[in-house]
């Protein structure tokens, strides 16, 4: 029964972490899952002079999307025409203006909230993402330097600015808003509706060409996506597929411990089965005899059924006890460090289950084992 | 009805001139006295295990008169009644749960009657005595109550007097015959030399 209470303990445990890990791994895509990379060809002293060998072409794409590990590719959509972006101060002044340019990416991929990643033709504020690097180039780098003040990621969602386009199809202006900032993609995002159609508007038209892609992985602990990208010349940010394996690791960790923790319960499953086989071997003579005076086997095994279930109970419930306030531990541990809070609770299913099981398996044992005496 | 019924661990030599074993066949009728008469080691306690049912080492067949399908533990209870040559008491109850076990099981006496039946037997004083502290005679008697206390067609008794004195055995032999007239049930005992405490209908001799 000790053994019964051990081994369901760990396994509870076992089983409620995983789901709690793959909850927690789900949720915090940007800490752990890198589900997607951003791909780009490596740039040599020859593409500088020639720049087409940095696209990727047709069949580079398809090869990469009849990967077995790739889930989908999606190329960068990037603004064929000039983008200044402006800050006026009082009475129009400009304050501060810079060239920009803009680039979308399917909403899907976007780690950033998406309630203001709005635009229509109708509207003239284009949102817009930036990466949290700038700012942090910014406010750690530039602004010390230049002796500026530092700026929060709220002041510059406050701050709306000009934007001047300028392309083969004429002029258009503006107002843009941050709305985000990513740390995934490395890019000016723009929603896509507004960039095909300003593409279109102002710009070459549709962009044919892809130098950047975003590739989404089914499973990024796959080892064969390692394998693939050191044999091809593109460049990928290896850290993000580090970071990656991390849920990999994790989930073998778990895995194993599952594993121990299921050799266990069926390990002390058998034990419970033998000790119930030994008290009745060691009742043999009673079972018999009241078998012979005219006891059905049903009642003869009702009591150790009673037992049996008493005890496996027993276990189950102080198995059940434990692994909850170890759990809550857990939890409570790893709701420090990550905004997360543990939703799924399979412990008392779980413990029902096995109780289910430990005790249909003692059943069969138990009727099996008082046939096996009166029989004799 | 028993067709052709013989032990599987005796030869047909040994039970030649049984009128039992492999006889065509035998027809026990459930409201007669049967005595079945041998010596020692020649198949008395087999037969009525058999008959009984927990005996399966046997070749042959025997018909009841009820389903051959009916469950054991019900034919246990209501139809046939035996008291064991080894008596299979629970040596760690008293002489009155002893009794009581089976009593629960078929609500067939009230605890007076018991209580009387024991007192009968001179054995009132021992009700509460665990089994384990009971002479072999007292033992006796405890276990011809118990097979009292259940409603049965046929009663089996095996060598039942075999360590009572004359006197007591005749109270016991009462005590049976009562409950026999009571249930107009029928009587196997086996014995080792001719009796007739029953007025036994038919003499079954196992041996010569």
């Amino acid at each position: 029964m000790l053994s019964l209470t051990l081994g369901s303990i760990i396994l509870l445990i076992t089983l409620q972490l995983f789901v709690d890990i793959n909850s927690l791994l789900e949720k915090e895509t940007d800490v752990f899952a890198q589900d997607c990379v951003v791909i780009n060809k490596n740039i040599s002293v020859l593409q500088s002079y020639d720049k087409e060998g940095i696209y990727f072409s047709e069949k580079e794409i398809d090869e990469l999307e009849s990967q077995s590990f790739i889930k989908s590719v999606s190329p960068f959509n990037v603004a064929t025409f000039e983008v200044e972006a402006q800050i006026k101060g009082a009475a129009g002044m400009s304050m501060l203006a810079t060239e920009l340019f803009f680039e979308s990416i399917p909403d899907e991929y976007l780690d950033v909230p998406l309630d203001h990643w709005v635009w229509d033709e109708q509207s003239n504020v284009i949102p817009i993402v930036i990466p949290e690097n700038y700012i942090n180039l910014y406010n750690f780098g530039f602004a010390e330097s230049q002796n500026l003040p530092v700026i929060s990621q709220k002041t510059i969602e406050q701050v709306a600015f000009d934007i001047r386009i300028k392309g083969q199809g004429g002029r258009g202006s503006f107002r843009g808003n941050i709305v985000g900032f990513s740390n995934k993609i490395n890019s000016i995002l723009v929603p896509e509706e507004f960039l095909d159609w300003a593409n279109q508007q102002f710009g070459k038209g549709p962009n044919q060409k892809a130098n950047r892609l975003l590739v989404e992985f089914k499973d990024p602990s796959d080892e064969a996506i390692l394998q693939y990208f050191n044999t091809q010349d593109y460049s990928i940010n290896e850290n993000e597929l580090e970071a990656s394996k991390l849920k990999f690791i994790f989930k073998t960790a778990l895995s194993f411990s599952f594993l121990i923790a299921l050799v266990i319960v069926i390990l002390s499953i058998t034990s419970v089965l033998l000790s119930f086989s030994l008290v009745i071997q060691r009742n043999v003579e009673q079972i018999s005899t009241l078998f012979l005076i005219g006891f059905s086997l049903a009642t003869i095994a009702r009591y150790y059924r009673l037992v049996l279930g008493i005890s496996t109970m027993l276990a189950l419930t102080v198995a059940y006890l434990i692994t909850y306030f170890i759990h809550e531990l857990i939890a409570s541990n790893l709701s420090n460090y990550f905004a997360w809070k543990s939703e799924e609770n399979y412990l008392l299913i779980g413990a029902i289950a096995l109780f289910g099981v430990v005790f249909t398996l003692g059943q069969w044992k138990l009727v099996r084992a008082v046939r096996g005496v009166v029989q004799a | 009805m028993l067709k052709r019924v013989i032990p599987t661990y005796m030869s047909a030599e040994e039970v030649l001139p049984s009128e039992v074993y492999l006889q065509e066949e035998v027809r026990l009728q459930l409201d007669k006295r049967y005595l079945l008469l041998a010596q020692s080691g020649d198949g008395k306690t087999s037969l009525l295990n058999i008959l009984y049912g927990c005996n399966r080492h046997f070749h042959g067949s025997v018909d009841y008169p009820w389903s051959n399908s009916s469950a054991v533990d019900s034919v246990r209870k209501e139809k046939l009644s035996y008291v064991f040559q080894d008596l299979k008491l629970f040596p760690s109850l008293t002489a009155l749960e002893n009794i009581q076990i089976k009593n629960a099981l078929t609500g067939h006496k009230s605890e007076e009657e018991i209580l009387g039946m024991l007192e009968r037997v001179g054995l009132k004083q021992k009700s509460n005595t665990l089994a384990a502290s009971l002479s072999l005679g007292q033992r006796q008697r405890v276990a011809v109550i118990r097979a009292l206390c259940q409603p049965f067609q046929m009663l089996l008794l095996d060598e039942p007097f075999s360590h009572l004195d004359a006197e007591n055995s005749t109270i016991l032999a009462d005590l049976i015959h009562e409950e026999l007239e009571k249930q107009r049930a029928g009587l196997i005992m086996t014995s080792l030399s001719p009796s007739n405490v029953f007025d036994f209908d038919q003499i079954l001799k196992l041996s010569l």
